[in-house]
């Protein structure tokens, strides 16, 4: 599959900029990401988390600034232009296509990634595709589940389907916004399983709000605080910043983790 | 010439300054319902049909005047509360259940008042000299009333606390609900208000216009243009928009093919829906 | 039985009764009602125009009058001007209407929600005040009428609107062609974008959807069946005028489309066969059939916003004994598709 040496850059955002109105939601961010690491990136509400990732996947513009992932800038593209550069992302409201069943659902995103567009013939009648959406159903683990309605899936299960979803353009970079937020224990668990196994083959990125979630996975942390980068470190180094403390946590008494 | 041409421009004055008060009534309702009303046109007709109908069995224009508001006003309370709360769920399905509240309105005017367009006579008889023509005086009358309407109107929303209320359900409903405005009961008083508007509207015209089942189709789209151009949610706006609108289709009715000034008008409607960012990909950001 | 085979069942009676409607309806009431099932074949593609929109992609169309509007002009003028004949002329309509619908749609698509359904409607009354001031070309308000083409020469012979049966069939033959192809590509990859941007418009352009596209081609194909039935009504009373241009049309395709079902493939026939039947029948004996074309809509929208074809999939559903939520057969015409949700999107508005 992909060639990647020891220190290459997933994803690479520099002086990254956004306003709104008088707010500064994004102000002048730069990193590196290194691949092959489960990156994480946290902050309190309103730090410009997933400001950072709508960004990132062109739904919002920026300001100013560049992001270059894997070496390919895609900066000002469409987010569906975006996707066919082999970035996926989730959202914090899980975000399926409700009417359709799982089938279908990974169906649609498979077709779209193999350019398939004709109208006439019937979408069910590759063969290619079918035998991929199984796979990738089976990948999430929801192939009992195939046929049932997305509307009527457990919260959880949305999730890995939202996950199947976001892996049928095989992407190069995943960046995951809150994925365990609003599970109960098992959930959880099953989630960050899935997110550890995919973490193998993809880039993640991911915003998580359940510190013990964070640093149970992360490899690298960044904080961030008021739109900028405020420390950025391994789990150890983070979780013994005095200023993330302070910053992140409210003042240091408060601190329970 | 210029006498017409003035002419015509004060004509437009007197409708814009009351379309101004109906499409003020489709705005409140827009802004916090989050419905279309197809069927505003039609409460405008229904205001001309009462007013004419109680001006005839009560033998005054202005008891009827007074009367047709409240009326509209209960109207509007018992239909959001039969047809738009059940369906408000489905928001973008209320411009359906509207148009076919329009049709029941119309039809049911039709089939109980007739189809037969009538006018009536103007409340205040006589006419003063304006610009070399005879002007009626009521309509004179008519653009002051409705005026000091939209007036009242302002002074309701800022000054009292239900005003207030409806302000701030508008503005965000969940800040709304969480410090305890009865939201629900906000929304179905709104209807209510924003019928009553139009219904007054209508009692205001009716000696000025012809009064029959049809009247709403042509007021309709003139509405939405006056809410449109004036900018969603800019209650002002609308109020201008209305009254600049119907001046400039008067003044150019005088020199032009009227239909060319409604084609502009609504040509201008679609800029205005296109350039205004939320209209455009709104819940692409949250 | 599946609900899949009883569904097939049906399609095939169906089938067979439109076949049989010219032999059969003269021997049991008026031949009027040949017109009539004619008109109403003719109807729904123009609500079919509005399923395609609202159960497909998920936008409320007010404006598709102004696409039959064009087509019902674009088969009157071509033959009234340049001799075309049936098939020409209804290529025209046809093409005419894409065109408009492509000019339209170009700018349309950008919005969603209430501000695309204001501004379709907003173009189509644009387009209806200035064919009403073109009287010389349009007719404005009274129309224009023309000689009704011969649907087929060949040799000695003739096969000429002006016989019933023929004009039956051959509306029967271009309406069950539109049907045939819209059944195609609403299965089709391109039938499952539409359906992706119907459900999430978000997740749709994160799965790699271009969104906008995907609601332009839809807007084209739809102005395309607007515009067959226009140009097909055009034919049927060898007559186009202005009047049909006015939103009142739009808004009774939409209530057609609602009623029959949106998101099913025959649902806006049902819708405007049953309310089609409805006027005629009831405008024998009371003026006022729309106010109750009126109040079923308001009760549609209540209390079965999922329409006759919504009712049918819940009696097959009961008939077979299987939940409709999980049925995920492969689905004959007539009842493909889960039921749209159009309020879904608009809820994630800001």
């Amino acid at each position: 599959m992909r060639d990647v040496s020891e220190n290459a850059i997933a994803l690479s955002v520099n002086g990254l900029t956004r306003r709104f109105g008088g707010l500064v939601a994004v102000d002048n961010v730069s990193f590196d990401l290194p691949a092959r690491r489960l990156n994480a990136i946290i902050g309190p509400n309103g730090a410009g988390k997933t400001t950072l990732f709508n960004l990132i996947t062109g739904e919002i513009h920026p300001n100013a600034g560049r992001v270059v992932v894997h070496g390919q800038d895609i900066t000002g593209l469409k987010p569906h232009q975006i996707v066919r550069n082999r970035v996926s992302r989730t959202l914090q409201i899980k975000s399926v296509f409700s009417g359709l069943s799982v089938g279908e659902n990974v169906r649609t995103a498979v077709m779209v990634h193999e350019g398939l567009v004709s109208p006439f013939r019937s979408a069910t009648s590759y063969s290619a595709v079918n035998n991929r959406v199984a796979a990738l159903v089976d990948q999430v683990g929801l192939t009992p589940h195939m046929h049932t309605l997305a509307s009527a899936l457990s919260y959880g299960d949305v999730a890995l389907l939202e996950i199947a979803l976001a892996l049928a353009n095989e992407p190069q970079l995943l960046l995951l916004d809150e994925p365990v937020c609003g599970m109960g224990p098992q959930e959880t668990e099953q989630t960050v399983r899935k997110i550890r196994e995919i973490a193998k083959t993809v880039d993640v990125v991911l915003i998580e709000h359940d510190m013990e979630v964070v640093f149970a996975i992360a490899d690298e942390i960044i904080v961030m605080a008021q739109g900028a980068i405020l420390a950025r470190g391994t789990p150890a180094e983070i979780s013994s910043s005095p200023a993330v403390q302070e910053a992140y946590l409210g003042a240091p008494e408060e601190a329970d983790l | 010439m210029t006498a017409l041409v003035l002419a015509l421009a004060v004509n437009g004055l007197v409708w814009g300054l009351i379309i101004a008060l109906i499409a003020l009534g489709l705005s409140i309702i827009f802004g916090l319902l989050d419905i279309i009303n197809v069927a505003h046109g039609d409460f405008f007709m229904l205001g001309t049909v009462f007013v004419l109908v109680l001006t005839m069995s009560t033998g005054s224009y202005w008891l009827a005047l007074a009367l047709v508001p409240i009326i509209g006003f209960a109207v509007g309370l018992v239909l959001e509360r039969v047809i738009i709360r059940p369906t408000i769920r489905q928001a973008s399905l209320t411009i359906v259940t509207t148009f076919g509240l329009s049709m029941m309105l119309q039809e049911g005017v039709r089939a109980t008042y007739g189809a037969q367009p009538r006018r009536m006579a103007p409340p205040i008889e006589g006419t003063i000299p304006l610009f070399g023509i005879d002007y009626d005086v009521y309509r004179i009358f008519a653009a002051a009333f409705a005026a000091l309407c939209l007036i009242a109107f302002f002074a309701f929303l800022t000054r009292t606390k239900l005003g207030t209320w409806i302000r701030a359900v508008r503005h965000d409903p969940e800040t709304a609900t969480a410090l305890g405005v009865p939201v629900v009961r906000i929304c179905a008083i709104t209807f209510g208000l924003g019928t009553a508007m139009a219904l007054l509207g209508g009692a205001i015209a009716a000696p000025i216009t012809t009064v029959e089942f049809r009247t709403g189709v042509d007021i309709l789209p003139f509405c939405f243009m006056a809410v449109i151009i004036g900018g969603l949610g800019n209650l002002q706006g609308t109020v201008a928009a209305a009254v600049l609108l119907a001046v400039l289709e008067g003044v150019v009715t005088s020199v032009t093919d009227p239909t060319i000034a409604r084609i502009a008008s609504l040509g201008l409607m679609s800029v205005a829906l296109l350039v205004r960012p939320h209209g455009l990909f709104s819940g692409a950001t949250r | 039985m599946t609900a899949a085979s009883i569904s097939r069942a049906a399609f095939v009676v169906f089938a067979a009764a439109l076949l049989a409607v010219p032999t059969v309806i003269p021997m049991l009431a008026s031949p009027f009602w040949i017109d009539i099932a004619a008109e109403i074949l003719i109807w729904s593609l123009l609500a079919a125009s509005v399923n395609l929109l609202l159960g497909y992609v998920g936008l409320l169309s007010f404006g598709q009058a102004l696409y039959f509007g064009v087509g019902m002009y674009g088969a009157a003028l071509s033959v009234i001007h340049w001799g075309a004949g049936f098939w020409g002329g209804l290529a025209l309509g046809i093409l005419g209407a894409m065109l408009m619908a492509a000019i339209a749609g170009s700018v349309a698509v950008r919005l969603t929600w209430h501000y695309f359904a204001i501004i379709t409607v907003v173009f189509s009354l644009i387009l209806y005040f200035a064919a009403l001031s073109a009287k010389p070309l349009t007719g404005g308000d009274d129309g224009i009428s023309f000689g009704a083409p011969d649907v087929l020469a060949f040799g000695d012979v003739r096969l000429s609107l002006a016989n019933q049966a023929v004009q039956y069939y051959t509306i029967l033959l271009v309406v069950a062609a539109c049907y045939a192809l819209f059944g195609l590509v609403v299965r089709s990859p391109l039938g499952v974008r539409f359906m992706a941007v119907r459900e999430n418009d978000r997740r749709a352009a994160l799965v790699g959807i271009n969104v906008y596209l995907t609601r332009y081609l839809a807007f084209v194909l739809a102005g395309g069946l607007a515009g067959a039935s226009g140009a097909l009504f055009a034919f049927f009373g060898r007559y186009a005028s202005a009047t049909y241009m006015f939103y009142h049309v739009s808004g009774e395709a939409v209530v057609w489309a609602i009623v029959g079902g949106t998101g099913a493939l025959l649902g806006p026939l049902f819708g405007a066969g049953l309310l089609i039947i409805l006027r005629e029948v009831i405008s024998t004996v009371w003026e006022h059939y729309l106010f109750v074309v009126g109040a079923l809509t308001i009760l549609v929208v209540m209390f079965a916003p999922r329409g006759l074809a919504g009712a049918w999939r819940d009696l097959l559903a009961a008939m077979t004994r299987r939940p409709p939520a999980v049925a995920a057969a492969p689905s004959p015409p007539g009842t493909d598709a889960a039921p749209s949700t159009p309020s879904a999107n608009a809820t994630q508005g800001d």
